[in-house]
């Protein structure tokens, strides 16, 4: 069944129109998912650009401040699905003052508008607070999702809105947030008749809920498949709400403190029995020893195995892995020790993804926790290890260099030697080495994270070798501007630098200019940028916000955190006193009486279809309200 | 009675009263370290040894002070003006003052793990603590997760350890464990046989380690020291 010509020929007539009606295309452009291929989509020709526009259903913004509000609901028209990311990773280390921004609100006061049916909300890293989720509480009848993650400025008061009014609320995930946790009574604010809700995780909270109502709760829910609960749910009462909800694919325990009668002791073992259909298991607060027996049964089918609050030994954790024969994700604390990494070696062949975390990450003088012979013991055993996130106190190139070639389809490397700067502890060299053959031997490397002592080595071998790199994250390294040069002039497809504590300066940061636009988004913190560096960058980049926060006492010249994120509406007007917003700072202190670039047409505007600026990148910005092709900027921006 | 070691014990707390780092002028219990090791760098730039101390101490490193002026090593200096050799670390202070003396935001431990952690960790103990004054025939029978964490410190050697002396069963585990432990981090290579284990039980007296079964040792140590034998 060949083409016909002659449609064939019309198709590539590029003055026609898509041969096929535009109901069609958005049809099959529906069927797409991933972003960037939406994003490649759109770049077809401007019937697709439409189509694509008008069967987007979920919209990711990397960075809430690329791009407005506004400019998102005109693009796309039908979203129901909003991902959404504010601050600057180094905020969850606390390196980002409180009032910073990222408000979700004035993006929920648009969508209210132009979105009354949205249906789902994720937010990473937003500032939330109780009058926004009572906001969206009421604005959204549909609403079915909300997802916060390391969000902060909301208490469980605006938990109690989402429960009252969302009555088709199906998710409901609260993870790691600052939030402050007044009481527990949020929980009984689900309406008796409500029955919807699928994911329930409130694990970030202590205290207690009303567990009647939790019950009550989790009986009636019958489509309830992931159920992660607090720290102050007890054991006795875990066990009632298993016998309600056997259908669990993901659970996360209260707390495992011993306080169990033997015969309530039975009592869980058959719960925990029932739970054939478990992926997932997390929680396990105050785990202990003699209680680890019972999730055995709940473990045939489990691929993912959170135990990073638990205090477990080597020994505990082995008899656990034992049970666990296609475990593919283990976190664990690192008071298992090289042994316990030994016996994940032994029983995992399957993992794909091992965070160790440290138990003493500020006790200085504790030696227990993992070395490189436990990681090194894993990749014997774990060759499909892809995913790693290790914290240790000691490590060395060898081992690096071993671990990687047992498994060299890391994409995810995050190696955090505690001791800032610290060497090989055999050799006394610098872990240049290490990092140099994880980027020569991992070539799908997308996300990396180097520490212990290194000099511009490092980065001149990941600036050559790196080809997939998309996130960096750098401490306490580097000799000299060089290293920064490096990773600026390699790493063709970087996004997102974060840099802390390195000695690279204006001369680094400026050799950047060609890349930043092409990136989401570059920290640097505790350099040596100055102020004037960065007032430089901004006056070079006008499509970029350079926001500079100046510490306590510091130098007037200094500019000891920056952060340059590209942006098409230019800079931020909610940024709080302590952070400086460059450009507007630059064009203020002109007093030549030259014309500041203020109007909206300070964004170029190429016509379309245009020809590929200077990154190689297609950018796009808007000459006026009327012509709206933010194409590729958007594209750009928002991943 | 304090046991006076040979050196004078790092005042760990009040460390950079002691030691300006813009001064040439270094307490001589760096030189314990033995060879320093961290100056040597492959590419044959010079670390300086400032630098060498702020890293050989990176690990005991605490901030008293608000904003520490820090060197670091740089290969070549800025053309900027304010560049002048030297490198400000400002470490701001954690507001309710409980990392006080802590680099900023590292190791990179989101707050929310960190505060549960400390919690649990503080929980644990006082499980362990508590049930063991019940002595009660629970399920809590003292092995499994409790730990007995005990200080060593080492005649010779400036940074105190901590161990878990419920890793062991016995004095020969321990001492061998401690061997390899000491050896290998102070690359001293010494001979095991010229040191002794000594002990600080409930009563504060120094002890020989070894002289009482190690039941009677575990419930009554309180630290460790590992000290040179005369002669």
């Amino acid at each position: 069944m060949g083409p016909n010509p002659k449609m064939r020929k019309e198709f590539f007539d590029s003055t026609r129109s898509s041969p096929f009606p535009d109901e069609v295309l958005e049809r099959v452009l529906s069927l797409l998912k991933s972003h960037k291929d939406r994003s490649a989509v759109s770049l077809v020709c401007k019937d697709w650009y439409n189509a694509e526009s008008w069967s987007r259903a979920h919209v990711f913004i990397g960075n809430c401040y690329s791009v407005s509000p506004e400019i998102v609901a005109r693009r796309f028209p039908r979203v129901k699905s909003v991902t959404l990311k504010g601050k600057p990773r180094f905020s969850d280390f606390n390196l980002v003052p409180e009032n910073w921004g990222a408000d979700v609100h004035p993006w929920l006061v648009v969508f209210a508008a132009k979105y009354p049916f949205l249906e789902e909300l994720r937010l990473k890293r937003m500032a939330v607070s109780d009058e926004s989720l009572e906001f969206l509480a009421i604005n959204f009848p549909n609403f079915k999702v909300l997802s916060l993650l390391s969000c902060d400025g909301f208490s469980t008061d605006g938990l109690a809105a989402i429960a009252t009014h969302c009555k088709n609320l199906t998710q409901l995930d609260i993870q790691e947030n600052g939030i402050d946790d007044k009481s527990g009574s949020w929980l009984s604010c689900f309406p008796e008749n409500f029955t919807s809700l699928e994911v329930l995780n409130f694990a970030n909270l202590n205290t207690d809920v009303n567990f009647d109502a939790l019950e009550r709760l989790v009986s009636r829910c019958k489509s309830l498949k992931v159920l992660k609960a607090s720290k102050s749910i007890s054991l006795e009462h875990l066990q009632r709400l298993l016998v309600c909800a056997p259908q669990l694919i993901e659970l996360g325990t209260g707390s495992l403190m011993p306080e169990l009668t033997a015969c309530q002791y039975a009592q869980l073992e058959n719960a925990f029995n029932q739970l054939k259909n478990l992926s997932t298991l997390s929680g396990l607060w105050e785990a202990s020893a003699p209680y680890l027996p019972l999730l055995y049964p709940a473990c045939t089918n489990l691929t993912f195995l959170n135990l990073s609050y638990a205090f477990l030994q080597s020994h505990e954790l082995e008899s656990l892995l034992c049970q666990c024969p296609h475990l593919r994700r283990l976190w664990v604390l690192d008071t298992v020790g090289d042994k316990g990494l030994e016996a994940v070696g032994s029983n995992c062949p399957l993992l794909e993804e091992l965070r160790v975390f440290p138990a003493d990450p500020f006790d200085e003088e504790v030696i227990h926790g993992v070395t490189e012979a436990g990681l090194l013991a894993v990749s014997y055993g774990c060759r499909r290890l892809h995913y790693v996130l290790y914290f240790c106190r000691q490590m060395t190139n060898a081992a690096v260099a071993t671990i990687v070639q047992n498994c060299p389809d890391f994409t995810h490397f995050r190696l955090c030697i505690m001791n800032p700067g610290q060497p090989d502890y055999l050799t006394n060299k610098p872990m240049d080495e290490a990092f140099g053959a994880v980027v020569r031997t991992c070539t799908k490397l997308q996300r990396l994270s180097v520490s212990g002592l290194l000099t511009d080595l490092t980065f001149e071998y990941i600036g050559q070798y790196a080809k997939n790199l998309e996130t960096l994250s750098v401490a306490f390294a580097g000799s000299s501007d060089r290293g920064m040069q490096c990773m600026l002039e390699g790493c063709p497809k970087l996004r997102k630098l974060e840099i802390r504590d390195c000695p690279f300066g204006n001369a680094a940061l400026l050799s950047g200019l060609e890349k930043y636009e092409s990136m989401r988004s570059l920290w640097m913190s505790a350099c040596n940028v100055t102020m004037n560096g960065c007032r430089l960058l901004a006056r070079e980049m006008p499509r970029l916000n350079v926001e500079v926060m100046k510490d306590d006492g510091s130098d007037d010249s200094q500019a000891d955190k920056v952060y340059v994120y590209r942006s098409v509406v230019g800079p931020r007007r909610d940024a709080p006193p302590c952070v400086l917003t460059l450009s507007e700072v630059d064009e203020a202190s002109r007093c030549d009486g030259s014309p500041t670039n203020q109007n909206p047409s300070r964004y170029e505007l190429p016509s379309w279809p245009h020809a590929p600026c200077r990154t190689g990148l297609r950018w796009a910005g808007f000459s006026s309200l009327r012509n709206l092709f933010v194409v590729n900027a958007w594209e750009h921006c928002v991943s | 009675m304090e046991l006076q070691l040979g050196l004078r014990s790092l005042p760990t707390y009040n460390f950079i009263e002691n030691f300006d780092l813009n001064n040439d002028g270094f307490e001589p219990k760096d030189q314990m370290l033995g060879s320093k090791p961290w100056i040597s760098c492959e590419d044959g730039n010079n670390m300086d040894s400032k630098r060498s101390s702020e890293v050989a101490f990176g690990k005991n490193t605490r901030y008293a002070s608000r904003e520490l002026p820090l060197l670091l090593w740089s290969g070549q200096p800025n053309d900027e003006d304010d560049w002048n050799g030297e490198k400000k670390i400002s470490c701001s202070i954690n507001k309710n003052g409980e990392e006080e003396n802590r680099v900023e935001g590292w190791p990179p431990i989101n707050s929310w793990r960190k505060k549960v952690l400390h919690h649990d960790q503080d929980q644990a103990r006082h499980v362990m603590n508590s049930s063991r004054m019940t002595a009660a025939g629970n399920y809590e029978n003292g092995d499994g997760s409790n730990s007995k964490y005990v200080k060593v410190k080492m005649e010779g050697v400036a940074i105190t350890r901590k161990i878990d002396l419920r890793l062991y069963n016995s004095y020969q585990t321990l001492t061998k464990s401690l061997t390899s432990m000491f050896a290998k981090c102070q690359n001293l290579g010494n001979d095991a046989a010229r040191y002794s284990l000594t002990y600080q039980d409930k009563d504060g007296d120094w002890l020989v380690a070894g002289d009482v079964p190690w039941q009677s040792f575990m419930e009554s140590v309180q630290r460790l020291k590992i000290v040179r034998n005369a002669g």
